[in-house]
């Protein structure tokens, strides 16, 4: 057995030390966890993005242009300073402002046009109907500018009765990923630690 | 914290529930019950969709999950890596979440290793780009341009596999394995601007979210979780991480149907004695 499965044997102990009660061991870990996710965080953003795309450009190829990103990219980190901490809007500004400016079509585009066209076509099959009627209902729910009685209130049931299906297959797909996570890491308490299982 | 009535509080320890529940994983684990388990028409689609390619297509894998899923994750990696590999087919790994960049190159390089794959000729792995959407945006317009250079710092113009990659149109299908919404982004970006086939293989939990876009036609196929990974090793014929989870997956759902049953008598008769 080599250290680094030892230490994550260890370390997987530790975390399940918290189904007793919580620990210093089960806190030691978890910081452990934060701690190393940011740290590889930060060195994998300096080295896959601030030093090919700005210290590269700028001292090896004389690219003057890299500094304007990288001077707005530094106006960000002035928001701790509260007398500088106006220049950082100035970066918000353009990130929100590109930002929606490319996500607002493609969003309407590919979550809205495509999904309603998705919703409204051939309804040769009794799974399309079904789609289509949920879609209806669930809307009608939404709609709050009548009091939800008569054939809206009816409709706004129905849309009420699909949006529980939803809650109740996603509740039971987040169970399935739990229940998953821990197999995986029995799967490696009793095969790669103990060498139980093969 | 809302105080709840008397007669609903069940005098059951959590820490009995947590026992059954490692019994229910590690018996099956043990002693391999070989529970049936049935593949699903998405499974299916993707697996077709990845047999009609050739040995000159190009396969864009993207990691993009962080570690705390890895156990879920992993099988379905290791599944979809094994049928590009087994099939010749190329391919090219990245990682839009940096967690997932050490992740994706382990797991690529072991299944790249299985089948004495060349690196540079048959895969390559160019690691992490922050910034989601100007990534995909980028890598539909010049792929060179979003990575000049691969994880260990060679220029991608000079790898065999990349050199004539130019955009999304040398690019036969998109992979997104995640735990999150980024496919939310592949769908907006390189499937409705570029139209390009997009797969998506994520974590259960992220399932309810990818069927509508797997009915309307914008994912191609869709594999969820520990049980998608396990239906995909049937196609394959090669059963592994997912195949030998499965029994451990049911026995554990058996147990909280039978909880959630005696939970809700016990309330019931609780009610009642009222």
């Amino acid at each position: 057995m080599d250290l680094g499965t030892l230490i994550a044997a260890i370390l997987t102990l530790f975390i399940f030390s918290f189904l007793y009660k919580d620990n210093p061991f089960y806190k030691f870990a978890e910081y452990l966890l934060v701690g190393i996710s940011v740290g590889y965080f930060i060195v994998i953003s300096i080295k896959t993005t601030v030093v090919p795309k700005l210290i590269f450009p700028v001292f090896r190829e004389g690219d003057l242009l890299c500094l304007i990103p990288g001077i707005l990219g530094f106006f960000m980190f002035l928001r701790f300073f509260p007398k500088l901490a106006w220049l950082s809007r100035i970066s918000m500004a353009l990130i929100i402002g590109a930002g929606a400016g490319v996500s607002i079509p493609a969003m309407m585009q590919a979550q809205i046009f495509a999904q309603m066209k998705a919703s409204m076509g051939s309804y040769a099959s009794i799974n399309n109907i079904i789609v289509a009627l949920a879609v209806i209902t669930t809307l009608s729910y939404f709609f709050f500018s009548r009091e939800h009685k008569g054939a809206l209130g009816t409709s706004a049931k129905i849309g009420v009765f699909f949006m529980m299906l939803f809650f109740g297959a996603t509740f039971g797909y987040t169970v399935m990923s739990r229940v998953t996570l821990l197999i995986g890491r029995a799967q490696f308490l009793l095969g790669d630690f103990l060498g139980i299982i093969k | 914290m809302p105080v709840l009535p008397k007669y609903m509080k069940l005098n059951l320890d959590r820490r009995i529930i947590f026992i059954l529940m490692a019994i229910a994983v590690i018996f099956p684990l043990v002693f391999k019950l070989g529970l049936p388990n049935k593949v699903t028409p998405e499974v299916k689609n993707l697996f077709g969709q990845m047999e009609s390619l050739n040995d000159t297509s190009v396969v864009l894998i993207s990691f993009d999950f962080e570690a705390s899923s890895f156990p879920e994750v992993q099988p379905l990696a290791n599944a979809i890596l094994m049928h590009c590999f087994s099939n010749n087919l190329k391919v090219i790994g990245i990682s839009l979440l940096a967690e997932g960049t050490a992740l994706g190159e382990k797991v690529l390089k072991e299944n790249a290793a299985k089948y004495n794959k060349v690196y540079g000729k048959d895969y390559v792995f160019l690691g992490f780009r922050p910034q989601v959407t100007a990534t995909i945006l980028a890598l539909g317009e010049d792929f060179h341009k979003v990575f000049p250079e691969d994880y260990y710092g060679g220029s991608t113009a000079d790898l065999e596999l990349t050199k004539n990659i130019k955009n999304y149109k040398d690019i036969s299908l998109i992979i997104s394995v995640t735990d999150g919404d980024i496919p939310f982004s592949w769908i907006n970006y390189a499937v409705a601007r570029y139209n390009k086939d997009l797969a998506v293989l994520a974590t259960a939990v992220m399932a309810t979210s990818f069927y509508p876009f797997l009915n309307s036609g914008q994912i191609k196929g869709l594999v969820n979780g520990l049980k998608g990974a396990a239906e995909y090793e049937i196609l394959l014929k090669k059963p592994g991480m997912g195949a030998r989870g499965m029994d451990a997956q049911s026995m554990a759902h058996l147990l909280i149907v039978l909880l959630v049953i005696l939970g809700n008598i016990g309330y019931w008769m609780e009610r009642r004695k009222k």
